[in-house]
């Protein structure tokens, strides 16, 4: 390699010089001449200029070592897939710096909820929701759907530029003919109709105001197919108004829920207060008691105290019994309320025992107590719970003005005005009742009589296809907009420019406005600025408003008085037999009314109770399965009216006996991930309002054949196993271990030291409802693949964590447990020992790590992991994302290939974030700085991460709680995962059936 | 005829005589021409037929293969939390298979069981050609079959070394070994009749082929000398790797965590349990050879009686095995073994449990009727059952203890598909394709063995020794 | 790594064997492209989505 000269000394003549300082050898000349090719890099001998040797690579080592380095490069790279052009910003934005994340806050809206959020943009993208933490309510926590909503800005599916005909044309021409139309209706006088999603927004409302003030013949209906028709009906009759009724879980010592699945992760503030209830360190600490009485098994049901399966019509009967029993132990009926219909005595619904430990409880709870009853039950069952509320005068509930509701009634009526060619135009804006509503046939064929039907969405659905114009939304991350929520006004504002050539719809209707004569604001931006300086802004800045996403405001509340009249009629109805099996029709967990079936995220995420996935079965109760004969996965025909659908049916362990449970959203006909997934039940929607969503003399058959049910979990006994604990109050003072003993764990091997930080991990199941927050939250943030249906039938989701459901007990009325599992990070990892080319190991601060590269995929460490938290790419789950779905990938994790392992890492690009920044300014990491996406995404906070070697750190006090334990400790793992036991709060000495 | 030594011969009973190793008068010249003019004659139409079968079996294997690589692991049954499947249970079962060759020609050298010279070279080949269909699974059930070579420890810049505590790379040097060894052991003993054929052959490119391959041997004394010395070498080194190979290859199983596989009872069980399938193929392949080449003289009925017991023997052993698990779920008092144990025999795969029970032990025991030992059907469907007893006894071990373990929300059921079915008969074919080439191109009988047991082979009193 | 032994005989002989391993592999693979190796390009400039900051948003940290 180097050879050294002879040893002649100095080497004098001849000799060539190339600049005049050489010529006169000065030392900096020598030194220039020497650096001349290579700046800073020094040879280890420099032989020519007499420069003594330092050390350092020489020259020619540097391009040895360089062309290897390349050619290893270029053969590493040649196995790569995918690889596309790194171009840097020419103009760079403003507002970005590549690798540094924007935050902004805004709000998304989902029927009549609103989640206020936190929107994080890389590169201006955004790519990960959380709750806004700013706000009094949420506190940084928000609902599965809404974290998957990111999701959807990247569809594919999006229209992207106006169609009229089917033909795409400029947004010029489509408003022109809209704007032609209603000016045509105002001149004629010709009702205009507008139908839209809930009304949540003040200024889209001053908006409509404003338009209908425009046009005075405008008929607005605002129409959620999930809100409950029976509810508004309820609402209607028991206060005279449409309110919106919330839990107050703070104020509640015992609740009632009727079929009220209030904990399934849509309402992250009760959530948060139910976890902050549930997660005892002692058994001193007041706890709350849940009694719940349903049909179907619901979210809410499973993390009960007490729960009797009921049906949905009987439901009524049982809460007026239950008023009638109160109030004959003195509490006061309000006036007028007729109970006389209600037989006396305990119904028999309900074991006696049970019914007498309710009634105690919610007398003795008195104001203390609440009663909800389930959106989708019948409005007399809503009624009761009115009734049973204001009995009791209650103070855990909260009533808020709500925008009315347009119920199956006032849709008929529109349907009925649209068949006679009342209307000139029609404006479809974010709703799809071509899918929804239950008669699509008559829906059909009156709306083919308006002269003018318009559209304006998000992506082409069932309703576009049956519009002239068809005019394409902006997605809310690239709008404004503003909501009420109780503790704050909460502004929506765009993270990313438009993406396509859409509009806000907000902004079509200002140019309405401006084509009819009035022209409040050039913009939607504008207009909502300036109302709120107006009228929100008390004293801050808008500017200020946006960066905190809310401004602080006094809830707003109503107390209307219970109309103690509307009783007679509801107890009335409450009494009436229903024969046959009853349907009940609710809202898809992934799909909601199927604005959702079109994400795959969702789609995939399992459903909480039954983990089906891509599909909607109908369920069955155990006791009507072995009737029928039926087994899991059996095609059945559901009859009801005269609609028959042909759907896998899966038996429902606590089911109520006699009710058949289908999820709504499913069946969808548009949308390239929707098409053809499940089946759409909205056919079996009844008509009227009161019971449109428990429908009674349904008919099931078995069909023949059988599908193979796209399932995540199909064990669902723990065999007696200890895995998920579950105490009593009483256990959880006296014997917090049962009679588990943890096993002493001898090893051959020296125990692993972590110098600096040991990362670990808390689970609070007490805290835990099982509401997949956190699955989804995993899912946005490391760039999780979906597999589709086919596959997770074969067992090959690749969800990193996943919640494991159990049935304990009888299972027409089981005892049910949730538990996230996920990567234990255990000590002495089972599946480190066995990777053949050392692709996972153990990092010094105690991770179990995955190198994605190394990977070759001989699955050994999968096979050895006892809790089976390994996922592997069986094929190229990511080989046809092109843009826009590559838009949604988080740029800190790597997108993983077919054929490697993967699993859930503690957000290990998360943990070194905080590392770096911390290094940066001096300091250590403080306690709570570092957040998971499961901590981050779970709402009643069950999820704790921290560093277990920071004795001051929340973790290190959680590990060492009496209810603390370790899922299969006695396999020797040493799992860094510690899982504190569930809490049930039962009568003393009952249990959740007695 | 064996005799004493003494110079007064007292004639022995019958009885105690050792049997005849050969029927007929076999000279070695009689000898050469059977065997050694057998590569020169052109194959029959059946061996042509049954060749275009294994080669199309050949196919179908190399197509699902190459769909594999193509799509993914994801074209097989696997799945969680059943990982390996097809792909493991081929690999031990063509491994298991390999070591009957490897016993006969080392470890019953070893033990200079002269019987075992007539089958030696064709029991060896069927280890490396089973070897070969082994080694094919390490390759392609990786999820990235183009990076299999990291499993290799080669020199790299990145200072990057395999991990020396997983069995899978056990795995690697053992099977390795196992190849490499076998290969020069068998290679080692066709020298001296390539030599002959060479000597023998009229063909010009026979010739050059043979002279090629039979390096140089002219059966110089010094030559013998060096073979002898050679072959024991070998033989020894050889004896081990039946012991260690498979013991190797249980461990994967046997030092994971799974409940079902982490018993000490595997490496033993397993050794038995390979020596069991491999000798049922070799019965197998034998009757046809011995049918179909005329060489029911030299492979004789008391060489299918020999290994029929071997078989039984190990049946026993398999039952001992059986057994000892039933015994170690029960009093390990260990609920995940216990419900592990259950599952072979009534849990949903308990219908494969119950074949390998059958398979492995009950039909076996009939070869303790000398009339089964003797007759080709009985013996031929007492190996044709190992064979698949063996198949599924692996099936069960992987399937059974992989599908329900530890934690309950991870059990699922596993279903197989037309692609790892397609790559298992894809096996089959090599081996048989393999097994009929060889058949035509090489010597099937280690004449010089054979040669050295004739009765005319030892030069005084008609007799031969030790 | 400054720490770490050098081993300079070991390295280069590991570039030695390495590296015309390596290039030969990379020839090869140059040479038979298959459709597994080519990567996928995604298709530039017409169906490249613009991405833009919002305009009058106000981040909260960033």
């Amino acid at each position: 390699m180097k050879t050294r000269l002879p040893d002649h000394g100095p080497v004098e003549a001849p000799r060539f010089w190339r600049t005049l300082e050489e010529r006169v050898e000065t030392p900096e000349a020598r030194q220039a001449a020497h650096d001349e090719f290579l700046p800073g890099a020094v040879p280890a001998y420099d032989d020519v200029h007499g420069l003594p040797p330092q050390s350092g690579v020489s020259r020619r080592d540097f391009l040895g070592l360089v062309s290897a380095a390349a050619a290893l490069a270029a053969t590493v790279g040649c196995d790569r897939k995918g690889q596309g052009t790194v171009v840097p910003y020419t103009k760079r934005p403003v507002e970005v710096t590549p690798g540094v994340a924007n935050y902004y806050a805004s709000a998304f809206q989902e029927g009549r909820r609103v989640y206020p959020v936190l929107v994080k943009t890389r590169e201006g993208r955004p790519i990960h929701l959380t709750g806004n933490d700013e706000h009094p309510g949420v506190r940084g926590k928000t609902s599965p759907r809404a974290m998957a909503d990111v999701l959807r800005l990247y569809d594919p599916d999006r229209l992207r530029a106006p169609k009229a005909e089917g033909r795409t044309i400029g947004w010029a021409g489509a408003e022109a003919r809209l704007q032609g139309a209603l000016k045509e209706a105002k001149a004629t006088g010709k009702p205009v109709l507008l139908l839209s999603g809930a009304l949540a927004s003040p200024s889209r409302k001053a908006l409509l105001a404003d338009l209908k003030a425009a046009l005075p013949t405008l008929e607005h209906l605002a129409y959620e197919p999930a809100a409950g028709d029976a509810a508004e009906e309820a609402a209607r009759a028991s206060y005279g108004q449409s309110v919106a009724i919330q839990p107050r879980l703070a104020k509640a010592k015992v609740i009632l829920s009727l079929g009220a699945d209030f904990l399934n992760g849509e309402d992250p503030e009760t959530l948060a207060a139910w976890g902050a209830q549930r997660r005892l360190k002692s058994a001193k600490e007041p706890i709350n008691r849940l009694w719940v009485l349903e049909g179907p098994l619901t979210l809410t049901g499973t993390n009960a105290d007490h729960r009797y399966p009921v049906a949905p019509s009987r439901l009524a009967a049982v809460a007026f019994a239950l008023a009638r029993e109160l109030a004959a132990k003195g509490l006061s009926l309000p006036a007028g309320a007729d109970l006389s219909a209600v037989s006396g005595g305990a119904p028999a619904d309900v074991p006696a025992q049970a019914w007498a430990n309710l009634v105690k409880d919610l007398q003795h709870a008195g104001r203390n107590a609440v009663v909800l009853c389930g959106a989708q039950m019948p409005a007399e069952a809503h009624q009761a719970a009115h009734l049973l509320n204001a009995l009791l005068g209650s103070e855990a509930v909260a009533l808020s003005p709500a925008e009315p509701l347009a119920t199956t009634r006032d849709l008929e009526a529109a349907v009925q005005g649209m068949a006679a060619g009342r209307y000139a135009a029609a404006i479809f804006w974010d709703v799809n009742p071509a899918f929804t509503y239950a008669r699509a046939a008559a829906w059909k064929d009156a709306v083919a009589k308006v002269p003018l039907r318009a559209w304006i969405g998000l992506m082409e659905d069932e309703t576009a296809a049956q519009c002239q114009l068809v005019l394409p939304e902006n997605h809310w991350l690239e709008s404004w907009g503003d909501y009420t929520t109780p503790g704050a006004a909460v502004l929506q504002q765009p993270t990313v420019g438009t993406l396509y050539d859409t509009r806000q719809g907000e902004d079509v209707l200002l140019g309405l406005l401006k084509a009819l004569g009035s022209a409040p604001a050039a913009d939607y931006h504008t207009y909502l600025r300036a109302r709120w300086e107006k009228a929100v802004l008390q004293g801050g800045t808008f500017e200020q408003a946006l960066h905190d996403g809310l401004v602080k405001a006094e809830a707003k509340t109503v107390a209307p008085a219970f109309k103690g009249a509307s009783v007679a009629a509801a107890a009335g109805r409450a009494t009436r037999r229903t024969e046959g099996l009853e349907l009940v029709l609710f809202p898809g967990f992934a799909t909601l009314d199927g604005r959702h079936a079109n994400n795959s995220w969702l789609q995939e995420t399992p459903d909480p109770i039954s983990k089906m996935t891509w599909d909607n079965p109908v369920a069955v109760s155990v006791q009507d399965a072995q009737t029928l004969g039926i087994q899991e996965g059996d095609f059945v025909t559901l009859t009801l009216e005269g609609t028959t659908l042909r759907l896998p049916a899966v038996i429902q362990p606590g089911q109520a006996m006699g009710v058949l449970a289908l999820a709504l959203g499913y069946g969808r006909t548009t949308g390239g991930v929707a098409k053809g997934v499940g089946a759409n039940a909205y056919p079996f929607l009844g008509l009227d309002p009161a019971t449109a969503n428990v429908r009674p003399g349904a008919r099931l058959a078995k069909a023949g054949g059988r599908k193979e049910l796209s399932r995540t979990q199909s064990h669902h006994r723990m065999e007696g196993r200890d895995i998920v604990r579950s105490l009593t109050m009483d256990e959880f003072l006296h014997h917090p271990q049962g009679h588990h003993h943890k096993p002493e764990l001898v090893s051959l091997y020296e125990e692993q030291k972590f110098p600096d930080h040991k990362w670990g991990m808390v689970i609070d199941l007490a805290a835990c409802v099982g509401c997949s927050a956190c699955v989804v939250a995993c899912q946005s943030e490391n760039n999780v693949p979906v597999v589709g249906a086919e596959q997770v039938a074969k067992g090959r989701e690749m969800h990193w964590i996943r919640i494991d459901r159990y049935y304990e007990g009888e299972l027409e009325n089981p005892k049910v447990v949730h538990q996230p599992m996920l990567c234990q990070h255990c000590d002495s990892a089972p599946c480190e020992n066995v990777c053949p080319v050392n692709a996972t190991n153990h990092s010094p601060d105690g991770l179990n790590q995955m190198a994605y590269n190394r990977c070759v995929g001989t699955r050994y460490c999968a096979n050895n992991c006892p809790y089976k938290v390994r996922r592997f790419n069986f094929l190229e789950y990511t080989a046809y994302k092109t843009e826009p779905e590559t838009l949604a990938y988080n740029p800190e994790v790597t997108v993983r290939p077919r054929g490697v392992m993967e699993k859930c890492s503690f957000c290990v690009q998360r943990i070194n974030d905080v590392k770096i920044r911390a290094k940066g300014e001096g300091r250590s990491i403080l306690d709570g700085e570092v957040t998971t996406a499961c901590m981050a995404g779970c709402p009643s906070d069950a999820i704790v991460f921290g560093d277990l070697k920071d004795p001051k750190s929340r973790i290190a006090q959680l590990v060492t709680a009496t209810r603390a334990y370790r899922v299969l400790e006695e396999v020797g793992a040493k799992p860094a995962i510690t899982y504190l036991a569930d809490l049930k709060n039962p009568v003393a000495g009952g249990h959740h059936a007695n | 005829m064996r005799t004493d030594t003494s110079v007064h011969a007292v004639p022995i009973p019958e009885g105690l005589l050792e049997p005849a190793l050969t029927v007929g008068k076999v000279t070695p010249g009689s000898l050469d021409d059977q065997v050694l003019a057998f590569p020169e004659t052109k194959p029959p139409k059946q061996w042509y037929l049954a060749l275009a079968v294994t080669l199309s079996a050949l196919g179908v294997g190399v197509a699902c293969i190459g769909y594999t690589f193509t799509t993914g692991i994801g074209a097989w049954g696997n799945s969680s939390p059943v990982f390996w499947a097809f792909d493991i249970i081929n690999f031990v079962f063509w491994v298991g298979i390999g070591h009957a060759g490897t016993l006969i020609s080392a470890i019953l050298f070893l033990f200079r069981k002269r019987w075992r010279n007539a089958i030696a070279r064709f029991a060896e080949a069927m280890t490396i050609f089973a070897v070969m269909c082994a080694v094919i699974f390490p390759l392609i059930h990786v999820g990235r079959p183009w990076l299999a070579y990291w499993l290799f420890p080669y020199p790299n810049e990145r200072a990057l070394w395999t991990n020396f505590r997983s069995p899978l790379l056990w795995d690697v040097f053992a099977v390795n070994t196992y190849f490499s060894v076998s290969l020069m052991f068998w290679y080692l003993g066709l020298i001296p009749d390539i030599a002959s054929m060479r000597d023998r052959t009229t063909s010009k490119l026979r010739k050059t082929i043979y002279t090629v391959l039979a390096l140089g041997w002219r059966g110089a004394a010094s030559h013998w000398q060096h073979y002898e010395k050679a072959y024991l070498l070998l033989a020894g080194l050889a004896t081990g790797l039946v012991l260690s190979v498979h013991s190797v290859v249980s461990f994967d199983f046997a030092t994971s965590v799974v409940p079902g596989w982490h018993m000490t009872i595997f490496p033993p069980y397993f050794v038995a349990g390979a020596i069991f399938a491999g000798f049922s193929m070799v019965v197998i392949v034998l009757v046809v050879v011995r049918e179909t080449m005329q060489l029911k003289n030299l492979i004789t009925m008391r060489h299918l009686d020999v290994m029929n017991k071997v078989i039984l023997a190990m049946s026993c052993i398999m039952a001992y095995s059986y057994m000892m698990e039933g015994f170690t779920a029960w009093y390990s008092m260990n609920e995940y073994l216990h419900h592990g144990f259950m599952n072979i025999i009534t849990g949903t795969y308990g219908w494969a449990g119950w074949v390998t029970i059958s398979c492995n032990i009950f039909i076996p025991q009939l070869l303790w009727f000398k009339k089964c030992r003797s007759s080709y059907f009985w013996m031929i469907l007492v190996a044709i059952g190992v064979t698949i007893g063996m198949w599924f006894e692996r099936f069960v071990i992987i399937v059974i203890s992989l599908h329900q373990d530890y934690l309950p929300s991870a059990w699922r059921i596993y279903k197989p598909t037309m692609i790892d079915f397609g790559i298992l008969l894809g096996t089959f074919g090599l081996f048989f394709t393999l097994v009929l080439i060889f058949a035509r191109v090489l010597p099937v009988i280690a004449t010089t063995e054979v040669k050295a047991i004739l009765p005319d082979a030892q030069p005084s009193h008609g007799g031969s020794h030790e | 790594m400054a720490d770490a032994n050098r081993t300079p005989l070991l390295d280069r002989a590991a570039a030695l064997l390495a590296g015309p391993f390596l290039l030969g592999r990379q020839a090869l693979s140059l040479a038979f492209l298959t459709d597994r190796e080519t990567p996928e390009a995604p298709a530039l400039a017409l169906q490249r989505i613009p991405v833009t900051p919002p305009e009058h948003a106000i981040k909260r940290r960033g």
